[in-house]
């Protein structure tokens, strides 16, 4: 017992002199600092995270650079991304959705594009997106505006062949699905998800933001339109109350026919042709979103590819850029995940001309620009927890209108302050 | 310095060194930050900062979801705290009686699931939750009871999280008010058992005072612990519904963490601190006032 | 009549009391009981309609591609949960020995040994008890940030060694060592290492292994500092791991389910193998079996 104690102690002895060592050593083995041999790092949310590796081979075969690709959930990505830009740990390369492309130039996370001809051809209103004072700070990868996945025999049980184009006739197209199914809902909108409620605002018109996209603007009968619109689709029945967490399964909840109707991106295209048993391809096709008074432009998650200012390696991480915006690695995410490519020349592919594209096709030429401020993805989320608020019945809508200018005022107001010295133009 | 002076600082400076590094000096720091406008602005450029006294304070006090955030924490405290030291007590004499057999097995097993993960156990708690597809629904529709959505209404929300916390922490107290129990004078109990004495005032008058001490630190401890509740919201309803489960400490994370407002957040963690101060000197007051502390 | 009925209910009551107790357990285990049956069940099949109570059959794909890999069209691809077991493995298991190097000694130093200052320190340790660690956490970073340590072990593990409470449940352990048999070491020559090592430690053995199981405990279910300060999925702790994908995977219910058993499973498991120590440190000695 007194020999074990005995070796107790040295060690005791031993690890207390040696504890400040080893708490470097610790530290050190974090993070290799080796820039020559470790793979070149590159951050991605969603399906391109997932399947970056079926890109990556080719590009290690012709350059050599090993690529290590971290797969960011997309709900908690913006802050993990901002965190690794605070802690300076942020990988080499990285997607951004173009929405929070202003944000981290404006911090200086980004380095700006010096090609040129990497953002050439390129549909405008996404370079546009990806531009601050002047500068390209991405190189747009794909495009995604929303469109409605519908499902055909629903729909045609209830007498429709397409779905309508204009609000008021979408309402009645619901309303004839509820009645044929009241234990069933028709779309599918997850209430913490701003996408759809954000492109109803744009295609009613709503600016949202006022002088010079320093305060909110949503007690505009524009705005109000949209919203009352939007909440009346949850009131009335037509779409489930559910945030993500609690929707286990979006599309088993399509397959089984608890929603008909639902407004995504084309991700969601991935996702239907990995689950081909549970929701064959016949069951269901796509069509643009309907507006106020028919098809208008809408809004959507088109993402980006940027190489961050904390690299060590610039030149290999445009490289990979290069790689992955490249025609024929555009076409092939587009086989792989349904991802939309955001050069227009990719576009003449044959690939691109299938039916269930066509709709998306159409809707590329009528993309919605949403304010610019680096402020958005915040005021994207207090927009959506207003409507949410009035779904919930916790608030009036003209109180939660009045509640969310107030907040996005406050929001903008180191904007304000910044703009009236002068400091950003 | 004497020998044993020595010895004492060397063994002492090492972890008070540390602690001076993790928890004196930041907590300093962030009085600093609360009366600054630290930003993301800040974060891309150091000259944007400002001195803004106790702005940030004044602009908490006119946010309305920090008003939702602090009345969500103290109904969380309010409620949870009986909920799960209520539980604790109420198992601790219940395994307490005499009759009970095989006591060790049921205190190993009522203890687990306090040492699981919060992550875990709050996935596991989500899904048995599920409106649709939860076993908790399942056991109620059996008798009758129509479907609840414990975590999609914005008035279950936190209830339906609160259920887990209890399942997950009483079984900490419950081992503490066992150890508390077993010291209650047994020649009192049986003397107030002669007397006639009824059940409700044998706890009254003999086992509630022998357990006082511990039951007031225990209830010390939850209030600490109920004011900083995080991983439960951000793993099961992030924040939601409607807000409704949105801590004082998610606000803070969000703030800090998400938006990097620090000096907001700094803000946030100091109300926190006050908070917790309060409820500890309130309740050593009481505590003395009783003459249990 | 009411003396046979009395003595009915003394003869039921061990039977009743016993039941009550084993009821509740049932309640209180039964979410861990689920948490298995469904991660077990074939993909799909927890969120069919009647909720399953057992698995149509029982199988281990969950695990396997949990663990092991996944397949998506044709390549594999990892959830990384594996190595995020080992991290949580690696980072509990040093913190948890930095932490009693560091604690223990200190316990007692506060408890037996007289310095100057003490008694200050002391009151405000005590103080420092009821401040929120998440005060802290902002600016923790900000410092971690200059001295390079975020995105790394050293700043998981360094914050979780400021363990205040470990220092005065130590030193509450030692009062209860009577002074003289430290003292009369002290007259007999022995240094002040030689007296806490083979003295004052083989006393506290049992605390020691209380405070090192609760230690192993917090750094394994730790989850909000590392959340925050480990960016580099390569270095994530299990819960991160597992709060990652619950965002992204909560379609998956039964894979979700094996993820929550491999986190729980393995301190289950070193609770159970140590509870004979655990609880007894918990319930200082005053209660036995």
């Amino acid at each position: 017992m007194v020999a074990v104690m005995g070796e107790g102690t040295g060690w005791t002895r031993r690890a207390a002199l040696g504890l400040i060592p080893a708490l470097g050593l610790a530290g050190c083995a974090g993070r290799s600092d080796d820039a020559g041999t470790a793979p070149l790092s590159m951050w991605a949310m969603s399906w391109e995270g997932d399947y970056s590796p079926f890109l990556m081979p080719r590009f290690t075969a012709r350059t050599g650079i090993d690529v290590d690709v971290q797969s960011l959930p997309t709900t908690a990505s913006h802050e993990k991304l901002l965190t690794a830009f605070a802690g300076g740990a942020m990988p080499d390369v990285l997607m951004l959705f173009n929405t929070w492309v202003k944000e981290f130039a404006t911090i200086g996370a980004l380095a700006p594009v010096t090609a040129a001809p990497l953002v050439a051809d390129v549909f405008p209103a996404l370079r546009a997106s990806t531009r601050v004072g002047g500068h390209d700070y991405a190189v747009p990868w794909s495009v995604a505006p929303q469109v409605q996945f519908y499902r055909r025999d629903i729909l045609a049980e209830a007498g429709y062949d397409a779905p309508p184009q204009d609000w008021a006739g979408w309402r009645t197209m619901a309303r004839a699905i509820k009645r044929r199914r009241p234990d069933d809902y028709v779309f599918l909108m997850l209430l913490n998800w701003p996408t759809a409620l954000v492109t109803m605002l744009s295609q009613a018109g709503a600016a949202m933001l006022r002088d010079h996209d320093t305060r909110g603007d949503f007690q505009t009968p524009e705005a109000r339109e949209a919203f009352a619109y939007y909440v009346s689709l949850y009131t009335d029945g037509y779409a489930p109350m559910v945030l993500s967490t609690e929707m286990q399964d979006p599309v088993a909840a399509f397959a089984t026919g608890y929603c008909s109707v639902w407004p995504s991106s084309p991700p969601t295209l991935k996702d239907f042709a990995r689950r081909a048993d549970l929701i064959p391809a016949d069951k269901w096709s796509t069509a643009r979103l309907p507006g106020p008074n028919g098809y208008g432009a809408v809004s959507g998650l088109s993402a980006s590819l940027c190489v961050s200012t904390q690299t060590r390696r610039p030149r290999e991480a445009w490289a990979l850029v290069r790689h992955l915006t490249s025609v024929e690695s555009e076409l092939d995410y587009q086989r792989l995940i349904g991802n939309l490519p955001a050069r227009t020349d990719a576009w003449g592919a044959p690939q691109l001309a299938l039916p269930v594209l066509r709709p998306f096709a159409k809707q590329t030429r009528a993309l919605s620009v949403t304010p610019n401020v680096i402020e958005w993805e915040r005021i994207q989320i207090e927009i959506q927890s207003a409507a949410e608020r009035v779904i919930r019945g916790v608030q009036t809508l003209d109180a939660a209108l009045t509640a969310l200018d107030e907040r996005v005022d406050r929001l903008l107001a180191k904007r304000r302050a910044l703009l009236n010295r002068g400091v950003i133009a | 310095m004497t020998r044993q002076e020595r010895a004492g600082w060397l063994f002492a400076a090492p972890v008070l060194a540390i602690i001076a590094l993790v928890f004196v000096l930041p907590t300093a720091l962030a009085l600093c930050l609360s009366v600054t406008d630290y930003s993301i602005y800040a974060l891309a450029d150091w000259s944007n900062l400002r001195f803004v006294g106790l702005g940030n304070f004044t602009d908490l006090l006119s946010t309305p979801l920090f008003w939702r955030a602090l009345a969500n924490t103290l109904i969380f405290a309010a409620l949870g705290v009986p909920m799960a030291i209520g539980t604790s007590l109420f198992v601790a004499l219940l395994l307490n009686d005499a009759t009970v057999r095989w006591k060790p097995l049921w205190r190993v097993l009522l203890f687990a699931p306090y040492v699981t993960s919060i992550v875990a156990t709050a996935v596991v708690w989500r899904f048995l939750f599920n409106q649709r597809f939860g076993l908790i629904n399942r056991a109620l529709g059996a008798i009758g009871v129509a479907p609840v959505d414990w975590l999609g209404n914005p008035h279950l929300s936190i209830p339906a999280i609160l259920i887990f916390v209890t399942w997950k922490v009483f079984g900490y107290n419950m081992i503490v008010f066992t150890a508390a129990l077993a010291a209650v004078p047994q020649d009192l109990m049986e003397a107030a058992r002669l007397d006639g004495a009824s059940r409700w005032a044998r706890f009254r008058h003999v086992t509630l005072p022998a357990i006082g001490p511990t039951l007031l630190l225990a209830t010390v401890m939850s209030v600490a612990g109920f004011l900083q509740i995080f991983a439960e919201p951000y793993v099961m309803t992030m924040g939601g519904p409607a807000q409704s489960t949105t801590t004082l400490l998610y606000f803070m994370f969000d703030e800090g963490f998400k938006w990097w407002n620090l000096g907001q957040a700094s803000a946030v963690a100091f109300v926190l601190f006050v908070m917790t101060l309060a409820v500890t000197v309130v309740q050593t007051r009481l505590g003395r006032r009783r003459e249990w502390l | 009549m009411a003396v046979t009925r009395r003595m009915a209910v003394t003869r039921l009551r061990p039977f009743l009391a016993t039941a009550a107790v084993a009821l509740l357990t049932a309640l209180t285990v039964l979410p861990l009981a689920y948490m298995v049956i469904v991660s077990f069940m074939p993909r799909g099949e927890s969120t069919t309609l009647p909720t399953p109570l057992w698995p149509s059959r029982w199988s281990i794909e969950n695990y396997y591609e949990l663990l092991v890999r996944r397949q998506f069209d044709g390549a594999w691809f990892d959830y990384r949960i594996f190595p995020a077991l080992l991290n949580s493995l690696l980072v509990a298991a040093i913190s948890t020995l930095l932490g009693l190097v560091l604690t223990v000694p200190a316990g007692y130093a506060f408890a037996k040994l007289r310095f100057r200052g003490r008694a200050r320190l002391l009151q405000m340790l005590v103080a420092a008890l009821v401040v929120p660690g998440q005060v802290a956490m902002l600016p923790l970073f900000l410092i971690f940030k200059e001295l390079r340590l975020v995105n790394s072990y050293a700043g998981v593990i360094l914050p979780s060694l400021a363990g205040i409470f470990a220092v005065l449940f130590v030193r509450q352990a030692t009062l209860a060592i009577p002074d003289e048999m430290i003292d009369a070491a002290r007259i007999d020559g022995a240094s002040e290492l030689r007296i806490f090592a083979q003295i004052v430690l083989p006393l506290l053995t049992p605390v020691v292994v209380t405070l090192a199981v609760f230690m192993f405990l917090g750094s394994w279910n730790d989850f909000l500092w590392p959340l925050i300060v480990l960016v580099d999925q390569h270095l994530y702790t299990l819960p991160v791991a597992v709060a990652a994908i619950s965002r992204e995977h909560a379609a998956d219910g039964e894979l979700m389910m094996a993820a929550a058993v491999v986190t729980t499973m393995p301190v289950l498991l070193l609770f159970l193998a140590l509870q004979r120590y655990y609880l007894t440190g918990l319930l200082g000695g005053s209660v036995k079996g």
